[in-house]
Formats: structure tokens, C-alpha cells, sequence
């Protein structure tokens, strides 16, 4: 393995993490799309939830199977049908230019495109199908990527869109924010 | 991966059923293996307990 390759657990990491715990019922079947080291989804198993955990990098879904996790490498939701009572995405964030990309798994866990929202919206559009009746989503947007356009995109799908959590981390601002489908609608 | 993953999980690119195969098989979980998906005839590895979903070109 090389623990380079994948992103270690940091104040974004734990804030979702703390947030996931509070929001998944013991009921609750979890999926956790870009599990990176498998922090999150530990987090969620040894509070007795069932989780499922992803990732593109090979490095990852290696580290986060050494934590005990069911894993299943792939890119989003593409060998994923579900359902799932909650979704959870730290996804990769940072505005990144083509010029920047270093082409590295690591990246993967970064490089959110030129407005850094390119896998989120890939993810907004995607999420839904995946989810059980009354299905959540909880996803961690910094302010280097933008809350309102990052809301905007998941209440173009049909979701409301609540602040679950917020912190201020040197110079960014971290929210989880809540995805509900709107019932009857 | 755990036998009961597998309706949870689909093909990549048709999304449509797999079927499984198994190597080698503990008590709790498949360790090798793999996932059929007949309508692409691509065959997607289970290694060291990990399926590998990733899109493919077919198989010779």
C-alpha cells in the first residue's frame, strides 16, 4: 500500500464524520461514495451502522478494507445500484486548473475541476436513484467551492437543502450540508 | 466482498445483474473471484476481497 496515495483523515474528514454518526438511524443502510482511508465509514460501522464504502483509488478501497470495511473500487455510483438510507460524500473540492493536475492518485481525492464543483454535480445528478424512500445525502462543501452554487445544484435535482453543520477551519469555512428528496413532490 | 453485496451491486456500464463467481471463499467473505455482467461479456475481478467496478473493454 502506499499511504501517499491517500487522503488522511483531517477537519473536514472528522466533521462529516461527527455529522454521519448524528444523522444515520440504526435502521440505516450507508453508502459512502470516495471513502479515501475509510475513516468515515469505520466511524459509522463501529457506531453499529451498516455501511458500504467506495473508491476510485486503488490505494484506497486497500486501506479502508485493512480497517474492516466492505469496499467496492469504482467511480461514483457506476457499479452501485443501492438503496441507500443515507449517502455520504467528502467529495474533491478544490478548484483545479489543467495546468495544475499532477495526475496522481491523490489527486483524485482533490481536484474538483475548474469551479471545483465537477464531481459534485456529476454526484447531484446521480445520487438520487440510489436512495430509498425518505433517503438523505450528507456532503461536505468548503467555501473555497462555493455554498450557494453547491445548494443550487442539489435543489435543481428536487432536494432540500439544509446547513447541518459548520465549522471554521483557518481560512475556510466547512458546512455538511443535508440533501432530503421532497415528499410527494 | 459479503454474498449479500451482490444485488446492491451492477454492471458499470449497462447496469445491468452480475454473476458471481468464487476462487476462494472464507467463512464470512469472497476473497477471489469474480462479477459477470453476460449482456457486455465482461468479467470484473474480486481481489484480495475488493470488486474492482470500474468500466472495461471485454474480454478476449
Amino acid at each position: 500500500m502506499s499511504p501517499d496515495q491517500v487522503y488522511p483523515p483531517r477537519e473536514d474528514t472528522y466533521l462529516l464524520a461527527r455529522a454521519a454518526i448524528s444523522e444515520a438511524g440504526e435502521s440505516d443502510f450507508v453508502l459512502e461514495v470516495g471513502t479515501g482511508s475509510g475513516y468515515i465509514a469505520r466511524s459509522l460501522q463501529e457506531s453499529g451502522i451498516r455501511v458500504l464504502a467506495t473508491d476510485i483509488n486503488p490505494h484506497a478501497v486497500k486501506a479502508a478494507r485493512s480497517e474492516g470495511l466492505d469496499v467496492v473500487r469504482t467511480d461514483l455510483f457506476m457499479g452501485i445500484r443501492g438503496p441507500f438510507d443515507l449517502v455520504v460524500f467528502n467529495p474533491p473540492y478544490l478548484p483545479t486548473r489543467a495546468e495544475e493536475r499532477i495526475d496522481d492518485w491523490l489527486e483524485c481525492a482533490l481536484d474538483g475541476g475548474p469551479d471545483g464543483r465537477s464531481v459534485i454535480r456529476q454526484f447531484a445528478e446521480e445520487v438520487s436513484g440510489h436512495l430509498s424512500p425518505g433517503g438523505r445525502v450528507l456532503i461536505l462543501v468548503s467555501s473555497v467551492t462555493g455554498f450557494e452554487e453547491v445548494m443550487a445544484l442539489f435543489r435543481k435535482q428536487g432536494f432540500q437543502v439544509d446547513i447541518y453543520q459548520k465549522e471554521r477551519v483557518y481560512d475556510e469555512d466547512l458546512v455538511v450540508l443535508k440533501c432530503s428528496m421532497k415528499t410527494g413532490g | 466482498m459479503k454474498r449479500s453485496l451482490l444485488p446492491i451491486l451492477c454492471c458499470p456500464t449497462c447496469k445491468g445483474d452480475l454473476v458471481l463467481s468464487v476462487v476462494e471463499e472464507d467463512e464470512s467473505e469472497i476473497l477471489e473471484g469474480s462479477l459477470y455482467c453476460s449482456a457486455c461479456g465482461v468479467s470484473y475481478p474480486i481481489t484480495e476481497g475488493i470488486p474492482d467496478l470500474l468500466p472495461r473493454k471485454k474480454n478476449i
